[in-house]
């Protein structure tokens, strides 16, 4: 027992002794800088060439950059899984800005980079990226909500003007209408659209109205739609695989955009959510607003660089190109006004819906498992209790 | 109920009846269990404590090195010629000084406070940017504290054993007895000492990546980390037992779900071990059976299902019956309704223990398999001799050698199950998510639920007590039957 | 009296192989339907019928061709150098540790073994971020040698399994062997191990295939370092929203690709594990 216990300690104390000696940290000089950027997958080709860029501008220092895949929608649990090695620049969706400021993740914006930001960036971009009066961010794209994708070839525009309207059509062609109604994301459409809110109050708490008169009325016609029988629920898999044979309209983001194009080809059609029937009453559906942004790490060892590569990445150039590349919305206001960007479908469906558009900014984590059961009970048709009191319990855990 | 009323019951009968004696005693069982447990722990600390008192007896009665060792470790081994014991006790020594004041301490005046330093901010002239002053890590500061705890614990064992050694070896010359030497001792390793040598690594291995990790997370469930005290940007510290008396009444939504989970938790795994085990042995044995040609060829297709990956089987699992999937499709186009196997809550709990039972059953049946075929012909022989046929050699012979064999096996197979992540998870990540349970679904296990709050909502407070619960459940559970199985009471009758 | 006894033995039989080809088909329908899907023309993970519709070869291809991101012959020789080390650091240390309690008596025997047992009920992901801190301190930040050290460490708690299987080989041996003056390292490698083969080879086998299967773990260590992934971390990754609809198949294709070895070390294992030890040894 006793040689055993020693030679556990031993071996235990050697490793320590080994890595207690530590690696001699190379300080940083001025010339070298080592920066490493994630970007989402798609996105890896692109970012390097204008990294790429950014080194031949800036020569006089000499930057070794790497690279992580990280989505912008991960970026938030990967950089809190170990922020200190995560990426100096990330992308990330801009819902999760008030989570990663509180975790002490992004590094303010000031100086000339503010002014920057706040030249180039209409109201809605700037205000995504900005809590409390402090800019955490560099807005990218403005292309993060959603719309409706629609098969030219069963709907008209004027069909895709109401809910109902579109419902009958689709019953008729025997095609579906898709939504994800388990999902707080989308759901929100129908409670926002009714004129009720999500805010936080000063003690940074979240206050949720969706089960006053309203929204008990946007609950009811939650309920109508999931009951009807041309409705179709599912993740994006099912709305990319049905589209065109058996579903002939679908909410989905720009994310959905190629793969739409591809299925529906010459009959590819995007607009701005319909209205729904609102206790009788047709009411425009609203969105949450989304946008992604560019940030710096606070744990960063080079912030100046990385505010500067983050400047860069988001500049007027660059959203350009990444328009041309990709085909994502612009923030920047000069390019997004542009006769090219109003030109894609789907662009222009987010322009439109962004009029009725909401900020994601005040919805907290605890929103989102809540929304997603009242919608899972919507979908299941589980009408054992009342919808007043399934929204009642639904803002009670919102609200905890 | 005497013996021969007894031997003279059917197998069911006999079942049943050990069955109801179980429940019976469980009581007493516990009882007794908790006063052995009580009785070891106390017993620990008398030794403890004598083993103290002779410590500090040897600082009296030790000659001059003896009491030099105590701030030089190993000295008294070195000066009777035990060179190589004493230089390791040494080395470790000046190894620890090192360590404590390079690593240890700056972690450990923290450990009170779990960190005060605040982040601050000032701008920069030269490129008027705000710039940060460096604040504390909580969490690395437990962390650190943990390994720099545990490390000097076992510094301090190690202490100890080079003064009694270094004492002994003092005795031993003084009374002439002759030390073992290097080379006996090595010799030794490989012989009566065996069990060290074997021990030694697996133990090193399981001291610093289960046993550290799990002690950290035992305390992270008495701070406030949370989704609002992430680091690096804010600090957590000690909260005491709030989130225990969170789940425990304190906070009605989480004390509910825990308890709405655990329910299930033990229900689920019930209903899993037991049909994979039941069916698979009596695959195995049908397969094992004499006359039925081409045995491997159905072991094959059975095996065949265990080398495809669980992630990618219950993957294509979920999609196989999800709302819109092949299944609902066949039923829509024969003019029924879709079923909501996986998306409403009682029929997933029943299609979740369905579909593990299809990725369950090859593993059972494979371990039954091995074991059927290690039971010595001659039990069969003579109980032929004796009279008996074909069944009642089954109940007699084979069951209880396999049951007994495979105690073990099921007991890790409950607990694993209580624990199985993989199935749920990938089968419906929990869900549907339900309005009445904290950040979880209908079919959330204990340790699924768990997942979610700590990689989707950062509770990592939480997530600790539960785990805490996951373990003493699993734990309890495993020791209780494993040390009461007749398996662990006639060990040495079988062998 | 005989002939009707064979003809009850005949339909028993008969209806057992029913039964098992009843089974089968239902064991082996969700594999098929995964093959097939690996053929499957269509893009995404949805389609409107049960069977695709069109069929092509392009989703292998894919894997192998298209490696800019999802570098799939990268990960498969990751995944096997991992398993291959885990395997020989798994069983080694299984073998110790069940060869002791089954055998050696000591002191703490009890002690150890029921703190191996709860230890052995943990799931393991709980430790993970605790882990994965330390293994930093030690410079094992996204290293494939830390796999390997987790999943040996993991490994070692569930080791009853084997000593169950030591516990069947009766002791007569080990004492023969002693009075002839055998030291017990001897008896271990000279007599117990070779008659162990059918567990040793089933806990090699079970080691081998834990990497291959494991993307939670590794995807805590790997972080966003695509080259470095495993298999599995890699498929799930194409599972991803925004992968899901150009990779789904290509997810299908490489699972089929990695089933296959496993598949067909199973199927040599099984010969060995199975078959196990003939009547000879267990009768002493």
């Amino acid at each position: 027992m006793k040689k055993l216990l020693s030679v556990l300690v031993l071996a235990l104390l050697v490793t320590s002794i080994i890595f207690a000696t530590g690696t001699v940290e190379t300080s940083a000089t001025k010339e070298v800088v080592n920066l490493k950027v994630w970007a989402s997958n798609e996105d890896q080709t692109m970012v390097k060439e204008m990294v790429e860029a950014f080194k031949a501008a800036n020569p006089e220092k000499i930057y070794n950059i790497d690279f992580g895949v990280v989505s912008e929608a991960d970026a938030k649990a990967r950089y809190l899984e170990d922020p200190e090695v995560a990426a100096d620049v990330f992308a990330f969706a801009n819902d999760q800005l008030k989570d990663l400021v509180k975790a002490g993740a992004l590094y303010q914006v000031s100086g000339k980079y503010l002014e920057n930001v706040k030249a180039n960036n209409g109201e809605g971009s700037v205000g995504s990226c900005t809590l409390n009066g402090k800019v955490y961010g560099f807005p990218m794209t403005a292309d993060n909500g959603y719309f409706m994708y629609y098969d030219k070839s069963v709907f008209s525009e004027k069909d895709m003007m109401n809910l109902d309207t579109m419902l009958s059509v689709a019953q008729k062609a025997g095609k579906k209408v898709f939504m994800d109604l388990s999902n707080g994301w989308y759901i929100a459409s129908f409670f926002l659209g009714a004129g009720c809110k999500l805010t936080i109050d000063e003690n940074g708490k979240q206050v949720c109205d969706f089960n006053n008169e309203k929204g008990v009325a946007a609950g009811e016609a939650i309920k109508a739609f999931a009951a009807n029988p041309a409705f179709i629920t599912g993740d994006d898999a099912v709305l990319t695989g049905g589209m065109g044979t058996s579903i002939a309209a679908g909410v989905s983001g720009t994310w959905n955009a190629n793969a739409m194009k591809e299925i529906l080809g010459v009959n590819y059609g995007a607009t701005k959510l319909p209205e729904f029937t609102l206790a009788g009453v047709p009411t425009q559906m609203s969105s949450f607003a989304g946008y992604k942004l560019i940030g710096v790490n606070k744990l960063t060892k080079f912030p100046v660089d990385a505010l500067s590569l983050a400047d860069w990445l988001t500049n007027e150039s660059n959203q350009l190109k990444r328009f041309k590349t990709r085909g994502m919305g612009p923030s920047n206001t000069k390019i997004a006004s542009s006769p090219e960007v109003l030109a894609a479908p789907e662009l222009a469906s987010i322009a439109q819906q962004g009029a009725f558009a909401v900020s994601q900014n005040d919805v907290l984590g605890n929103y989102w498992s809540p929304a997603e059961a009242f919608g899972a009970a919507m979908e299941a048709k589980d009408y054992s209790t009342s919808v007043k009191a399934q929204l009642d319990a639904m803002v009670a855990q919102i609200v905890q | 109920m005497n013996l021969k009323d007894y031997h003279l019951m059917n197998f069911f009968e006999k079942f049943i009846y050990h069955l109801m004696n179980f429940f019976k005693n469980l009581p007493s069982r516990l009882w007794i269990f908790l006063v052995k447990f009580s009785k070891g722990f106390i017993r620990f600390f008398v030794k403890l404590t004598h083993n103290t008192v002779s410590f500090f007896l040897i600082l009296k009665q030790g000659d001059v090195w003896t009491k030099l060792s105590f701030v030089f470790m190993g000295l008294g081994d070195i000066v009777r010629k035990r060179f190589l014991q004493g230089f390791i006790f040494l080395t470790s020594e000046v190894g620890f000084i090192f360590f404590f004041f390079r690593f240890a301490l700056k972690y450990l005046k923290d450990f009170g406070t779990l960190g005060s330093v605040v982040e601050t901010e000032y701008i920069d002239e030269a490129t008027g940017i705000i710039m940060y002053n460096t604040a504390d890590n909580s969490m690395l500061i437990l962390l650190f504290s943990v390994l720099s705890l545990s490390l000097i614990v076992l510094f301090i064992a190690l202490y100890v054993i080079s003064i009694n050694d270094c004492f002994k070896t003092e005795e031993a010359v003084k009374k002439g007895f002759s030390t073992k030497t290097a080379v006996q001792t090595i010799k030794g390793l490989g012989d009566e000492d065996y069990h060290k040598t074997l021990l030694t690594f697996p133990t090193v291995m399981v001291v610093a990546f289960t046993i550290i990790p799990l002690v950290f997370m035992f305390l992270i469930a008495f701070t406030n980390y949370d989704a609002n005290h992430q680091p690096p940007g804010n600090l957590f510290t000690w909260v005491g037992f709030q989130n225990i008396k969170d789940v425990f009444g304190g906070n009605q939504l989480k004390s509910h779900t825990f308890f709405y989970l655990l329910k299930w938790d033990f229900v689920w795994a019930f209903f899993a071990t037991f049909s994979n085990y039941f069916l698979g042995m009596i695959l195995a044995i049908m397969i094992n059976k004499k006359g039925i040609k081409g045995k491997k060829l159905w072991r094959t297709v059975f095996v065949v299902t265990i080398a495809v990956p669980q992630f990618v089987s219950l993957l294509m699992m979920s999609k196989f019956f999800g709302d819109s999937g092949p299944v609902n499709l066949v039923l829509q186009n024969m003019g029924l309704n879709p079923i909501r196997f996986l998306t409403d809550g009682k029929i997933a709990r029943r299609m979740c223990i369905i579909i593990n039972m299809w990725v369950g059953i090859p593993y059972s049946m494979l371990i039954t398999t091995g074991i059927l075929m290690n039971i010595p012909m001659e039990l069969y022989e003579s109980a032929k001799i004796d009279g008996a046929g074909p069944v009642k050699g089954f109940f007699q012979i084979t069951l209880p050698y396999v049951l007994f064999v495979t105690t073990p096996y099921l007991i890790t197979q409950y607990v694993g199950n209580f624990n199985n992540f993989n199935v749920i998870y990938l089968l419906t990540t929990g869900g549907p998510k339900s309005l009445h349970l904290y950040q979880a679904g209908e079919t959330d296990l204990l340790v699924t639920w768990l997942y979610s709050l700590t990689i989707q909502y950062q509770d990592y407070n939480l997530a600790s007590v539960i785990g805490i619960m996951c373990f003493i459940v699993s734990a309890v559970l495993s020791l209780l039957v494993y040390n009461s199985s007749s398996s662990v009471k006639n060990e040495e009758q079988f062998q | 009296m005989i002939k009707s006894q064979k003809r009850s033995k005949h339909t028993v039989n008969a209806v057992i192989y029913i039964i098992l080809s009843v089974m089968a088909v239902v064991w082996l329908f969700p594999i098929l339907w995964l093959v097939v899907r690996s053929f499957q023309g269509e893009k995404g993970a949805w389609i409107t019928t049960v069977f695709p519709q069109k069929y092509t070869f392009a989703n292998y291809v894919n894997l192998f061709k298209d490696t800019t991101l999802f570098n799939f012959p990268k990960w498969f020789m990751n995944t096997f150098w991992v398993a291959i080390f885990t395997c020989l650091l798994s069983t080694m240390l299984i073998m110790m540790i069940s060869y002791t309690f089954s055998r050696l008596r000591f002191k703490a025997r009890k002690g150890y073994m029921n703190v191996g047992l709860i230890l052995g009920m943990f799931p393991g992901f709980l430790t993970m971020i605790a882990v994965y801190h330390i293994l930093k301190v030690f410079g094992l930040y996204q290293s494939h040698i830390s796999l390997i050290l987790v999943y040996s460490a993991g490994s070692c708690l569930v080791y009853f399994i084997a000593k169950g299987y030591f516990d069947t080989i009766p002791r007569a041996l080990d004492e023969a062997a002693t009075i002839d003056g055998a030291t017990k390292n001897q008896i271990f490698w000279k007599i117990t191990l070779p008659l162990s083969k059918p567990i040793v080879v089933y806990t090699a086998l079970t080691s081998f295939m834990g990497p291959w299967a494991d993307f939670i773990f590794a995807s805590i260590i790997m972080k966003d370092n695509y080259d470095k992934y495993t298999v599995a971390v890699g498929l799930y990754k194409m599972l991803e929203r925004e992968n899901i609809f150009n990779w789904f198949t290509s997810f299908c294709a490489g699972a089929v690709l990695v089933s296959i070895p496993i598949t067909i070390l199973f199927i040599i294992g099984q010969n060995y594990y199975v078959e196990g030890v003939t009547g000879g040894a267990t009768k002493g």
